[in-house]
């Protein structure tokens, strides 16, 4: 530890609430999907709802903003609200911020999903997403060109480089595929729980080669609420609170998606040495492992730049330590990999499911998924470019 | 011959980019076919994509500075599906996107298709130049194959 991080432990999460991740929520809204998670997230930590003072509600297409989250759910005077970045860390840390700094004492942070028209063939039928066509193409009066690298392509493009610098088998992102895919069988939440065999994965449709279908975090319609306090009133509702030890974003000063100089430094870095110089655990002290997967190369980047292998290792890794009687990745037998099923399996919540699991585990009420008296989190969130982010949470 | 457009007009003949004064001059480039990428004239570097200043010693002294487009291909990829466009027809085969290494631009990438070579052989470290198509009635930089010393066309 050697950076400054005064709000280690200081900040508990007291309250979770979901809808199941599915893809095709009816008749149902993003406003109501979020509505029912807000609601469950509430009534979980015990809290009265008018003690909420501060509302985060992610910049999700679709999704319901701050003040018409507060409005829906009848809340009282808030003092903090915002709508942050998409991916969970930014709202974390947003929050964490307002109550630390006395902006507010208890937020309701939520993030609501909702299949776009561009993404889904159900989607685009549904003439209540047709205005989400919009929002994306930001008023252009014609689609992007497909030589355009945007965010999403770019994973495609830095895979297929991996492949190159490293000579790796696409066995190695299957395998991320593949211990999604296990896990989301033991997650009643998850949107994908059919078997899923490497020889299933070989042969799923190519999108953008090197990347298959299965490589890439599967649209759902969902939400994820969360209630956040101090520690301090955390401990007057439960003996045994889940604190943020440590988060942070990162991103390198350059970080244009075709112009990133190497797979040697990026976004994933400057999280891994800022988390790792706030936190006093790291890799051989925790118990559950959150790397994010929206796309798999993103998986295999966490692996490896968190410390548990070499770069291009991540592939190898993840078959020595793998389970057969589960079908999952359990490094040193004992930690398992997004015990929920990821993005690619859960469904696409942009990392709000690892950091919803992260909690489920360090409470113990993950039921036959449960990692064994599991005290400690590690979330490596988002990917390469302006988005990545981590978090340490730990039981007290 | 440069064809002079006004601004209007610009943005018109480009209807799927957002241009910007910023990224003006690399468009209006492509309207006579050729490549700009801006270059600082106080400390000589290169950026891209067009910047309002000089990213490295934050001069507003940048000229958009015709380059060859010679280069190497960085990163690839075979699209199996995407975004329309005229000439791309992914019933047909999937359709190759690159980030190319441009030889006298240290540092700077661009990013497009490759023309009249099978899609298997569009892969890293492909030698390329610069050619141009049309793109809904406006020139479209891309790149195809580029004889080495020694190799063959």
């Amino acid at each position: 530890m050697s950076r400054r991080n005064p709000m280690r432990d200081e900040i508990a999460i007291v309250g979770l609430g979901s809808t199941d991740f599915s893809r095709d929520s009816g008749g149902t809204s993003a406003a109501g999907l979020a509505a029912e998670a807000c609601i469950n997230a509430i009534r979980d930590s015990g809290i009265d709802k008018s003690e909420i003072d501060g509302v985060v509600g992610a910049l999700e297409p679709g999704a319901p903003r701050a003040n018409e989250m507060s409005t829906i759910l009848g809340l009282k005077d808030i003092t903090h609200h915002s709508s942050p970045m998409p991916v969970a860390v930014f709202g974390l840390v947003d929050a964490m911020t307002a109550i630390f700094s006395g902006q507010c004492d208890t937020v309701l942070l939520y993030f609501a999903f909702t299949r776009a028209p561009w993404n889904s063939r159900s989607a685009a039928k549904d003439p209540f997403r047709s205005y989400l066509g919009g929002m994306m193409g930001g008023g252009l009066k014609a689609p992007p060109m497909p030589e355009s690298i945007d965010p999403s392509a770019a994973y495609t493009a830095w895979a297929a480089r991996y492949i190159h610098e490293y000579d790796v088998p696409r066995e190695d992102f299957g395998r991320v595929a593949l211990n999604m895919r296990a896990n989301a069988a033991r997650n009643p939440k998850a949107a994908m729980k059919a078997p899923l065999t490497m020889e299933g994965y070989l042969q799923a449709r190519m999108i953008r080669d090197p990347l298959c279908m299965l490589d890439m975090d599967i649209p759902v319609d969902g939400a994820d609420a969360f209630i956040l306090t101090t520690t301090e009133k955390a401990k007057k509702l439960t003996p045994n609170p889940v604190v943020v030890h440590a988060a942070t974003a990162g991103m390198v000063g350059s970080n244009t998606e075709d112009q990133l100089p190497s797979l040697a430094r990026h976004g994933q870095h400057v999280v891994v040495e800022a988390l790792k110089d706030r936190s006093d655990v790291w890799t051989d002290d925790i118990d559950v492992f959150f790397p994010y997967d929206g796309f798999s190369i993103i998986t295999l980047g966490w692996i490896e730049n968190m410390g548990f292998a070499k770069p291009g290792g991540a592939g190898r890794f993840m078959q020595e330590h793998w389970d057969d009687d589960l079908g999952c990745v359990m490094i040193d037998g004992r930690v398992p990999m997004n015990p929920h099923g990821g993005s690619l399996s859960e469904g696409a919540s942009r990392g709000t499911g690892h950091l919803r699991e992260a909690v489920t585990q360090l409470r113990r009420e993950a039921g036959d998924r449960q990692v064994h008296e599991a005290s400690t989190a590690l979330i490596g969130c988002g990917g390469f470019f302006f988005n990545s982010q981590g978090a340490v949470l730990k039981r007290l | 011959m440069s064809e002079v457009v006004d601004d209007a007009a610009l943005v018109a003949r480009f209807p799927w980019v957002q241009i910007n004064h910023d990224s003006k001059h690399h468009f209006r480039g492509w309207l006579d076919k050729q490549l700009l990428i801006n270059r600082c004239d106080d400390c000589s570097k290169f950026h891209h994509p067009p910047k309002p200043i000089c990213p490295e010693c934050w001069s507003s002294n940048l000229t958009p500075t015709a380059v060859s487009g010679s280069g190497t291909v960085h990163l690839a990829m075979h699209l199996h599906q995407g975004a329309p466009a005229p000439g791309v027809d992914y019933a047909k085969g999937a359709h190759p996107v690159v980030s190319v290494d441009l030889d006298d631009v240290p540092g700077v990438r661009f990013s497009s298709t490759v023309i009249d070579l099978p899609v298997e052989e569009v892969v890293i470290g492909l030698p390329v130049k610069l050619d141009w198509v049309e793109r809904y009635g406006s020139p479209f930089p891309v790149f195809r194959k580029r004889a080495t010393a020694g190799g063959e066309s």
